[in-house]
């Protein structure tokens, strides 16, 4: 927001303050100046506002914060009522509130014998270095006034208005009645409807409260008598408005952040004043002055104690009151350390204590606090998940996969193949920026295809990423946010000169589940064939951990592979939550000092058969010694007859107690060969 | 090593260096050392004799049947009687040099053919190694690490909260009451088929959030931490992206002061921007918190200004203030008996100051070039 500095000079009396200073200052005490233009009187100050302090969006309210900041004295400029002709305003027009709660006062006078010209050349040139273009004195008398004193004040040509019982043209604040239409001042015809407070006359609306008037009853070169309104809206009122039609104005910036209640009639003088300066009139007797209800100043006990004790540093009582007293509060001490502050009208944003403490910590200067730290403190918990995610990363890492950090929202034809993966739909952003983010994901292995095409795109095609992040779902309305760790491998696996490289498949997929699960010290997981309308079928699995099923693993569905511009793409994403991490060992055993020994057994068997198939076989009702079964090789081809395949299984024995006699370990592998031949259709080498 | 290839057999050996045999010590003494020069200069070419080669040596001058000395022992009988002692010493003297000789050169040639077999096996040392697969962290995962372990020192707790939050969560229970233009500031993506008002389901604009949840579920002293993923509706551009990263810190109890915000904020400048980084508070206004503070640290990167922090010598790196009693309050705890105070600070603006990432975008689009480095 724009201020010129010699109209924020105007209420300071004295010589202009320095520029540098100014900005300095200002900052300092919570006004950023952003950047300056110009030198001297011309300078322009760019100053960034918070939304609590509308009262700081005009130049006497900046200026009394700079005087206070620069310690120099802040000098209001009297806005004296102007000269008065004979005919009473109350006998030309109207007003009536019927919303007090939306609108605390309204001020209007009447200036009868006005030819519309061009603003004063100073109005002008004020607006001018502020990025405004003068448009007419009534138009740019009512500006100046709005950034002169924060009141945004409109004028109607009186003529326009249509008359109540009583003859007299009526000013009606009241909520619009379903289906009114208003065409405002920038062309637009607006269809209206009790949630929005409007300026009526006895028919119909002319104004959007608060935030623009009607085309109908603007000024016109033509007008000659004029009604100018300076009212208190509340602010929830103009936001309301202004957003069902999301509009944006100077007026509605300040009353949707609150205006000073008491400063409608200052306002009302001195943009009376300045029209009768450029276009004549008479102005008539008397402001129509309704007061719907009274806003009582706001009283708030300041203690010094806990002034200090709050800052951690001692500013002198004296000090405080100094400060607060420059602000225009009302400062009186009820007891001993204690002050009763009455706050001006227009610091809509003080009230409560803090507000006052606030004021005076901003005006000594942040600076001026020391550099404490709280006594210590002995955490004794941190979230678990955290924790868990945080490991899940590193053991990924450690498995050779490069974390990524994709956006939650996708867009709804990317999620809707994989909504299976998670219970319950997707959560639908409302007002999302457009495709893809229109819908939150249903797993992290959706950003992964994106990262992966991406680079694909880009050449790099040998790819092994992970993510531990988030997916989302709305089960009977309620969101539901699961931990997930998911993993894409894309094109060749191993690309070294000394060995020919192979493409990624299913196994590198289940493979990083199981460094997860092992890195976790919990049990393998079982992969368990599944049908999963995103994978392709006969190529993936649930991962299942105690019975229940935590994830997915597998090649992804070659429609999806075509649709994101892949090749094959093995993907997996597991619910870290649900891994069944066991507690750290607590009572650990010496390995055996005895060494174990591994026997092999080849099986002819169907293509059809699961590999859990012949482990189980050789498990069940194998001795206790039996520490660990294996896949050593597959053989299909030469020697096989087709539809089977040769699997070497390799059996290893060991004992905590004794070394293992060859004797009764060959023994062991032939119980278990004749286990495997009890198993249909099979085969084992060497046994008949 | 020549290059020479060990060859097996030590062909071109010493035998048939004289047709006859020697007669005298003497003569076998001076076939010995001539055979052995004549073999060494055969043996030349490889590098000296290889195991095969002494092995040839030992049979023609000691083996036990036609060996030279087994032989010149043999003429023992022939020796007149009264030269039998001095002839069989004379032998036993010869056996030993040529045992000593031989067993020299077998150890030197073994040693030679291992030294061989070892070159046989040489690599180019300077092909590229098999490098088991280097997995990474992302950047983002290891500043917000670095941020945690400046706080960890600090004695705080690590919290949590979820993503979709309520009205409530994110703005009510915060102060920013319904239809407050402090929600202007943060425009805000809405999720369909939640409540209305302080039940309807939004994205969590900050991780402000936790705060309430923290203080609902656990009861001063409070002293958290937490990290998370956020959301405004900010179109996407080298600057902004719809979802980044924030740091929430909250700490309250009784005594809690404004000094005390101002001294935790410089601690964890310099616990993580080095030990000469100072805090430069401004006024600002937060809803939550009164009085609101921005925080900017001096430029890590430059004495006296330069690109990154526009030449200012300061950077802004996070919002902070003491919790309001409005909050405070709303989460069931006495704003006369305790304080506390809040920060909070954007991890993906941080990751890109320390690493000079000139695109936001980078963090999202995982490139591998861009992933596959070091970031700590």
């Amino acid at each position: 927001m724009k201020f010129r500095l010699e109209w924020l000079g105007q209420y300071l009396p004295g010589e202009l303050p320095d520029l540098a200073t100014v900005r300095r200052r200002l900052t300092d005490v919570g006004f950023i100046v952003e950047g300056t233009e110009g030198e001297g009187g011309d300078a322009v100050l760019d100053v960034e506002l918070t939304a609590n302090r509308p009262d700081g969006m005009n130049h006497r309210g900046l200026a009394r914060e700079a005087a206070c900041a620069l310690g120099r004295e802040f000098r209001d400029v009297a806005a004296p009522a102007p000269a008065e002709g004979p005919v009473a305003a109350a006998s030309l027009a109207t007003v009536t509130i019927e919303e007090p709660a939306l609108c605390s006062r309204y001020s209007a006078r009447v200036v009868e014998g006005v030819r519309v010209r061009e603003a004063s050349a100073a109005v002008q040139g004020r607006l001018q270095a502020l990025g405004m273009n003068p448009i007419s004195s009534p138009v740019d008398a009512t500006n100046h006034v709005l950034w002169d004193l924060g009141q945004p004040l409109h004028a109607f040509d009186l003529d326009t208005l249509s008359k109540g019982a009583d003859g007299l043209p009526a000013i009606v604040v009241r909520r619009a009645r379903a289906g009114e239409t208003l065409v405002t001042l920038d062309g637009v015809e607006r269809t209206l409807s009790p949630e929005h407070l409007v300026i009526a006359d006895a028919e119909r609306p002319v104004a959007l409260a608060g935030v623009m008037g009607g085309l109908h009853t603007a000024i016109t070169p033509s007008t000659t008598r004029v009604l100018l309104e300076s009212a208190h809206f509340s602010a929830t009122a103009v936001r309301k408005t202004a957003r069902l039609h999301g509009m944006h104005t100077d007026a509605s910036h300040r009353f949707e952040r609150g205006t000073d209640p008491a400063t409608t009639v200052e306002g009302l003088n001195r943009v009376t004043a300045l029209l009768v300066a450029d276009c004549g009139g008479t102005v008539a007797r008397g402001v129509i002055d309704t007061l719907a209800r009274e806003i009582p100043p706001k009283v708030v006990k300041l203690r010094h104690a806990r002034l200090v004790s709050f800052l951690g540093m001692d500013v002198p009582f004296a000090r405080c009151v100094e400060i607060l007293t420059a602000l225009a509060f009302g400062v009186a001490e009820v007891e001993p350390g204690v002050l009763s502050v009455t706050v001006p009208s227009w610091r809509i944003d003080v009230d409560q204590e803090c507000d006052l403490i606030e004021e005076v910590i901003r005006v000594v200067g942040y600076g001026a606090l020391p550099e404490a730290l709280p006594p210590p403190f002995n955490p004794t918990w941190s979230e678990p998940i955290l924790a868990r995610e945080d490991r899940a990363r590193d053991l990924l890492a450690a498995a050779g996969f490069v974390e990524a950090c994709s956006y939650s929202f996708v867009s709804a034809d990317e999620n809707a193949p994989f909504v299976s993966a998670v219970e319950g739909s997707a959560p639908v952003i409302s007002n999302a920026l457009g495709e893809p983010f229109t819908t939150m994901r249903s797993t992290p292995v959706i950003g992964l295809l994106r990262a992966a095409r991406h680079n694909v795109r880009r050449g790099l095609s040998d790819l092994a990423l992970f993510e531990v992040g988030r997916s989302y779902a709305l089960v009977a309305g309620h969101p539901v946010e699961s931990r997930r760790a998911a993993v894409l491998l894309h094109g060749r696996r191993g690309t070294h000169w000394a060995a020919e490289s192979r493409p990624a498949d299913f196994y590198d997929g289940s493979g990083a589940v199981a460094a997860l699960f092992a890195g976790f010290g919990a049990a393998s997981p079982e992969l368990r064939p599944a049908t999963i309308p995103f994978l392709a079928p006969g190529r993936s699995a649930e991962v299942v951990a105690d019975g229940v099923v935590v994830g997915w693993v597998g090649v992804l569905s070659g429609a999806l592979a075509t649709a994101w511009d892949l090749g094959e793409a093995v993907v997996a994403d597991v619910d870290v939550a649900a891994i069944p991490v066991p507690p750290p060992p607590s009572n650990v055993e010496m390995p055996s000092r005895f060494p174990g020994s591994d026997v092999d057994l080849t099986v002819t068997h169907p293509l059809t058969m699961a590999w859990k198939t012949l482990e189980s076989a050789v498990r069940n009702g194998a001795p206790a010694e039996l520490l660990r079964v294996d896949a050593k090789y597959l053989w299909r081809g030469a020697g096989v007859a087709d539809g089977f395949v040769k699997t070497t299984l390799t059996v290893a024995f060991g004992s905590q107690e004794r070394s293992l006699g060859r004797d009764e370990i060959n023994r062991w592998r032939d119980e278990a060969a004749r286990r495997l031949l009890l198993v249909p259709d099979t085969a084992v080498d060497g046994i008949a | 090593m020549s290059g020479n290839r060990p060859e097996a057999g030590g062909s071109g050996g010493p035998q048939a260096a004289s047709p006859g045999s020697p007669v005298s010590v003497e003569e076998a003494r001076g076939l010995f050392a001539a055979e052995l020069t004549e073999s060494e200069a055969a043996a030349s070419p490889r590098g000296g004799f290889l195991p095969a080669d002494v092995a040839a040596l030992k049979v023609r001058w000691l083996g036990k049947k036609q060996g030279v000395v087994t032989a010149l022992l043999a003429r023992l009988k022939e020796v007149p009687k009264e030269e039998k002692s001095a002839f069989g010493a004379g032998v036993n003297a010869l056996k030993q040099e040529v045992e000593a000789r031989l067993d020299a050169l077998e150890a030197e040639a073994l040693a030679r053919a291992a030294a061989l077999a070892e070159a046989a096996k040489a690599v180019d040392v300077t092909l590229p190694p098999r490098v088991p697969p280097v997995g990474r962290l992302h950047p983002l995962t290891v500043v917000r690490r670095r941020i945690e372990a400046s706080f960890r020192g600090l004695g705080y707790e690590i919290a949590d909260g979820p993503e979709i939050e309520t009205d409530w969560y994110n703005f009510e229970s915060l102060n920013f009451p319904p239809d407050h233009p402090a929600r202007d500031a943060v425009d805000t993506f809405f999720v369909e088929g939640g409540g209305t008002g302080r039940d309807a389901l939004l994205l969590r604009t900050h991780t402000s959030p936790v705060q309430m949840r923290t203080m609902e579920s656990r009861k001063p002293p409070i002293r958290v931490l937490c990290p998370g993923r956020v959301y405004r509706k900010d179109d996407i551009d080298p600057r902004h992206s719809p979802v980044f990263h924030q740091m929430e810190g909250l700490v309250v109890d009784e005594g809690i002061t404004f000094a005390h915000l101002r001294g935790t904020l410089a601690a964890f400048a310099k616990s993580f921007f080095g030990g000469r980084a100072e805090v430069r508070l401004a006024p600002t206004f937060f809803p939550f918190v009164e009085p609101g503070v921005d925080c900017a640290v001096s430029c890590a990167f430059c004495e006296k200004g330069c690109r990154i922090c526009s030449f200012s010598g300061w950077i802004e790196i996070m919002g902070a203030g003491m919790v309001h009693p409005n909050v405070l309050a709303a989460a069931g705890i006495d704003p006369e008996r305790y304080t506390g105070f809040a920060f909070g600070m954007g991890i993906d603006r941080i990751t890109m100051l320390l690493h000079g990432i000139p695109d936001l975008r980078l963090l999202f689009e995982n490139d591998v070039r861009f992933l596959d480095r070091t970031w700590s």
